[in-house]
């Protein structure tokens, strides 16, 4: 399975992918953007199986990244899991709004991860079973 | 009764209060209440103006208390001192995955060796199967201590996070630092420079204090 994974931070890039492994991902399958920008340039021209992106980013933003994701005819049904330090309502609500696929607030677990990762591939599955 | 009044009025009212109430008639009347207002208004004014010498002064004094201490490189170095504190703490976390990704593989190899060993040999109280057994342990220890130890790094992307603030922060008093001196600058008389829309370099910066002598 082919995942992008978006933050500015290199840390957190590194952990993100890190725990991927852990969980059992391919390492060379995943590759890293640094903003939204960059990673919407990748996402047009490869093909991906996931995104998960930070929120705060500079240049363009998770939730902007998102947006334009969904907007993308060829994009729009990529499953995205947001994992971020932004924690208050208001934006959790606009990510599930915008059609976020998972929401994970930093600092958080491989069992969280996890658990997100399940949830969304399962959620994924039915719609797949169902259409 | 107007005796008392008189007297009542003579006994501590200012003046002009005085002429206002022993108005001979209405047109003399309105006279006094001019001139007392005026009076009230030149009061007023004369505070006003002292407050705003007051500030400006005051705002002045710090523009220079600032740029004796190097503004805006003071500012400037703020921020570069800000940008060292995430350059090191990313540095710091990076080694600490390194070294998460060199022992990772050792840990694996002791676990897998010692399961070798002990399918040779996994007698209770035979000290090589013993020793391996003990490996075993330490092995998946060690694992779940580096997993722990990459979770632990994620303290620099939200610390980092913080930084980041504090430096839009940094930036916003900048930019009203200079707003204050300019409108000031203005309040004291001076030509108020060109509106500046939205100071954006650190040469915008320098320019424009540099308009006000700092």
């Amino acid at each position: 399975m082919k995942i992008l994974v978006v933050d500015d931070f290199s840390t957190m890039r590194r952990i993100v992918r890190n725990l991927l492994v852990e969980l059992g991902f391919s390492n060379p399958l995943i590759q890293e953007a640094d903003d939204g920008n960059a990673a919407l340039a990748m996402l047009k021209t490869n093909p991906f199986d996931m995104v998960v992106t930070d929120w705060n980013m500079p240049n363009m933003t998770g939730i902007e990244l998102l947006q334009a994701i969904r907007a993308e005819p060829k994009l729009k049904s990529m499953p995205v899991l947001m994992v971020t330090a932004e924690n208050n309502r208001e934006q959790i609500i606009a990510a599930a709004q915008a059609g976020v696929n998972g929401y994970i607030v930093k600092p958080f677990t491989a069992i969280t991860l996890k658990e997100k990762l399940d949830k969304i591939f399962e959620r994924l599955a039915a719609s797949g079973a169902s259409a | 009764m107007t005796a008392t009044m008189t007297a009542a009025v003579n006994d501590g009212l200012p003046p002009e209060v005085h002429a206002l109430l022993n108005s001979a008639d209405g047109a003399a009347f309105e006279q006094a209440l001019d001139t007392m207002v005026r009076q009230r208004e030149q009061h007023l004014f004369r505070a006003l103006g002292v407050l705003a010498r007051d500030l400006h002064g005051a705002v002045c004094r710090l523009g220079s208390d600032l740029a004796n201490e190097g503004v805006p490189e003071s500012m400037t170095d703020a921020r570069n001192y800000l940008a060292e504190v995430l350059d090191m703490s990313s540095q710091a976390a990076h080694r600490s995955l390194d070294f998460v990704d060199r022992m990772r593989p050792e840990a694996e190899a002791l676990s897998a060796n010692a399961v070798a060993v002990l399918g040779h040999n996994n007698k209770a109280d035979d000290p090589v199967a013993v020793l391996a057994r003990q490996a075993q342990v330490f092995a998946t220890g060690c694992a779940e201590g580096l997993n722990d130890m990459v979770l632990v790094q994620s303290w620099q992307d939200l610390a980092g996070q913080r930084v980041k603030k504090v430096v839009s922060f940094i930036e916003s008093v900048e930019s009203s630092l200079i707003e204050l001196v300019r409108l000031t600058g203005a309040l004291a008389g001076r030509e108020a420079p060109v509106e500046v829309a939205k100071v954006s370099s650190q040469d915008e910066v320098d320019r424009l204090l540099s308009e006000f002598g700092f």
